[in-house]
C-alpha cells in the first residue's frame, strides 16, 4: 500500500496541522508554544478545568474538542505518539486552580505513562487534580481487566458530560464522579476494512486482504479481535451491537445514546446505513436510541473502518450531553 | 570512595557520549522491531540529562533534574521510562546528602527501579530494556564499595542485554511481531547496559 496525503516536510505534520486547525477557528480555539491547544475564551478560574492529552495523526480529535463546555486544553503529542511528560506539566501549570483540573486520560501505555509523571511532578507543586482514564474498548475480551481495555473515540461524549459539568459550576469531585459512572457506561468496538499508512514514513500500519475485515482492530491498527470476511452493514452492525450490548448489560428501556464515528475513508452513507441498523437491533431488545452522532470524531489517517459507541444515558447525562458547546467539532447537537 | 557530585558529571557526561557513539547501531537494532529511532531518542534524552546534571548543585537535585530533563527532551516512551528512572533515584536520595556510600547508591537505584517499575508493567524475559535495568540494579546491593556496586551493576546489565536475543517481544509496537521478534537484541537494553557501563568506567578514573 503506497501512501498518497497532501503534507509537507513529515517532522512538521504536528506543528503545521495545530496551526491550521486554530486558524480555521480563531473565536475558538488558540495554539499555544509547546502543541498545546487551548481555548480562546478562556473558562472563568472558579470552575474546574479539562485538560487531555494525546498523539496527533486522529484529527478532529483530540484538540478539535477544546472549547465552551468541552476541553480546557489538548496537549498534543507527536503522530500517534503521547506527548511528554513535562509537556502536561506545563498545561496543568497554566490551569491551576482552586477548583481543580480534570485530567481525561485515554488507556494507551504512552499517554498513561506521561500523565503519571506529570501527576506526580504536579501534586509536588500543590496543583489540585482528579484523573479519569477512559478505556472504552471491550475488544479485549469482556472478561479482561479494565487496565487491558484501550480508549477509543468514546472518550469525546466522556468529555462532553464532563465539560458541561463543569460548565455548570459543579465541584471537581462531582464532575469526576459525573463523568466516571458515565464513562462505565460507555462502550466502543471498532471494525477496519483497509488499513493505512504512517504519515511520517509511509509505511503501511496493518495491512487486510481485499476480502477481509479486523473487528476489534485498535486505534492504531492493533490487531486483536477477530479477523473475517467482509460482511454487509446490517450483519457487521449485528456482530458488533451483539457485544457492546453484553458488555453494557444493555435491557430492555434502557436508553442509548449512540455514535458512528468513520475513522477516515468510510463513508457518511455507510455509517448512516449502520446507524439505521443501530437503532432496529436496539428496538429489538426493548432498548431505545435516543439520539447520536454520525461523523468523524476521531480518525486514523486513510483507514476504512468505524468505531460504534455505544452510551447506557439518563435524562442527566442526556441534559449533558444536550448542553451548549461551542467546541469546533462538537457539531451535532448543543 | 563515595560517589560525589564531580563523580556523577563524569558518568553522565560519559553515558553520553557512550550512546551517542553507538547511536546508529541502537537505530538499526530498533528498527528490527520497533520504529527505528531508539538511537536517536536515548542519544537526545542522555545528552539533555547530562547537561542538567552538569548544572545541578547536589546530587539528589542532579538525578531529578536529569530525569526532568530527559523527560522533556522528546516524545515517546524512552525518554518517560528514562526519566522516571532518574527522578526514582532522585526520590531515593536524602535531601543535601553530599556523596553516596555503596549501600546508599544501592538504595536509590533501587528506588529508580520502582519509579519506572510504575510506569511499565514490563518485566525480566520481555526484551525491553527491563532485562537490563533489573538484573543491574539487583547487583549492586551488599557489594562493599560504589566502585564495585558499579562494576557489578555493568556487568549484569551487559548480561541482561545479551539475553534478549534469545526473546520474544511482549510489550510496545514489536510485540505484534511474535517470533519474528527473536534473534536480535532489544534496543533499549543495549543502551542500558552502555550507560551503566560507563557509569563504572568513569567512576573507575
Amino acid at each position: 500500500m503506497k501512501m498518497k496525503k497532501f503534507i509537507n516536510n513529515p517532522e512538521n505534520l504536528t506543528q503545521e496541522l495545530l496551526e491550521g486547525m486554530a486558524a480555521a477557528y480563531p473565536e475558538k480555539i488558540r495554539l499555544e508554544e509547546g502543541k498545546i491547544v487551548v481555548r480562546a475564551n478562556p473558562k472563568s478560574a472558579d470552575k474546574v478545568a479539562l485538560i487531555t492529552l494525546g498523539g496527533s495523526g486522529h484529527e478532529p480529535a483530540l484538540s478539535g474538542f477544546v472549547g465552551l463546555g468541552m476541553l480546557d486544553a489538548s496537549v498534543v503529542g507527536d503522530i500517534f505518539a503521547a506527548p511528554n511528560a513535562v509537556s502536561l506539566l506545563a498545561a496543568l501549570r497554566k490551569f491551576k486552580r482552586e477548583a481543580g483540573i480534570l485530567l481525561i486520560v485515554l488507556n494507551h501505555a504512552g499517554d498513561v505513562m506521561s500523565a503519571n509523571m506529570a501527576v506526580k511532578m504536579a501534586e509536588r507543586e500543590g496543583i489540585k487534580l482528579r484523573t479519569l482514564l477512559v478505556c472504552d474498548d471491550i475488544s479485549a475480551g469482556l472478561d479482561a481487566p479494565m487496565s487491558d481495555r484501550r480508549g477509543l473515540a468514546g472518550c469525546i461524549p466522556v468529555i462532553k458530560v464532563a465539560g458541561a459539568a463543569a460548565e455548570s459550576g459543579a465541584g471537581i469531585d462531582e464532575v469526576y464522579e459525573i463523568a466516571e459512572r458515565f464513562s462505565r457506561r460507555v462502550a466502543t468496538l471498532a471494525v477496519a476494512m483497509r488499513g493505512c499508512t504512517h504519515p511520517q514514513n509511509g509505511l503501511p500500519i496493518s495491512e487486510l486482504a481485499d476480502d477481509e475485515m479486523e473487528i476489534g482492530m485498535g486505534q492504531h491498527g492493533e490487531g486483536g479481535g477477530g479477523r473475517g470476511k467482509i460482511l454487509s452493514a446490517d450483519d457487521t452492525a449485528k456482530a458488533m451491537f451483539e457485544n457492546l450490548a453484553k458488555a453494557l448489560c444493555l435491557k430492555a428501556g434502557d436508553k442509548v445514546f449512540a455514535i458512528l464515528n468513520g475513522v477516515g475513508a468510510t463513508t457518511p452513507m455507510e455509517l448512516s446505513i449502520v446507524f439505521r441498523a443501530v437503532t432496529k437491533l436496539a428496538a429489538e431488545r426493548g432498548a431505545e436510541v435516543v439520539g447520536g452522532i454520525i461523523d468523524e470524531i476521531l480518525t486514523v489517517q486513510e483507514m476504512a473502518g468505524f468505531q460504534m459507541i455505544l452510551c447506557v444515558v439518563d435524562d442527566e447525562i442526556l441534559k449533558l450531553l444536550r448542553a451548549k458547546s461551542d467546541a469546533p467539532y462538537w457539531t451535532c447537537i448543543g | 570512595m563515595n560517589l560525589t557530585l564531580e563523580n556523577l558529571k563524569s558518568m553522565f557526561e560519559s553515558a553520553s557520549c557512550g550512546v551517542a557513539a553507538r547511536e546508529r547501531e541502537l537505530s538499526e537494532l530498533d528498527s528490527v522491531c520497533g520504529d527505528g529511532d531508539h538511537g536517536s531518542a536515548i542519544t537526545g534524552a542522555m545528552r539533555a540529562a547530562s547537561a542538567a546534571v552538569a548544572g545541578a548543585s547536589d546530587i539528589k537535585g542532579a538525578f531529578f533534574e536529569a530525569g526532568f530533563a530527559a523527560m522533556s527532551h522528546s516524545n515517546g516512551s524512552t525518554s518517560t521510562l528514562l526519566g522516571s528512572f532518574f527522578m526514582g533515584i532522585s526520590d531515593g536520595i536524602e535531601a543535601g546528602a553530599g556523596q553516596l556510600g555503596a549501600a546508599e547508591l544501592a538504595r536509590a537505584f533501587k528506588s529508580g527501579l520502582e519509579g519506572i517499575r510504575a510506569n511499565t508493567k514490563a518485566d525480566i524475559g520481555d526484551k525491553t530494556l527491563m532485562d537490563a535495568l533489573i538484573p543491574a540494579v539487583g547487583a549492586m546491593s551488599g557489594r562493599p564499595s560504589v566502585a564495585e556496586a558499579l562494576s557489578a551493576a555493568a556487568k549484569a546489565a551487559k548480561d541482561g542485554a545479551d539475553s534478549t536475543a534469545g526473546l520474544r517481544a511482549k510489550f510496545g509496537r514489536a510485540r505484534n511481531l511474535g517470533e519474528k521478534s527473536i534473534g536480535s537484541l532489544d534496543a533499549g537494553a543495549v543502551s542500558m547496559s552502555i550507560i551503566f557501563a560507563e557509569f563504572a568506567k568513569a567512576f573507575g578514573k
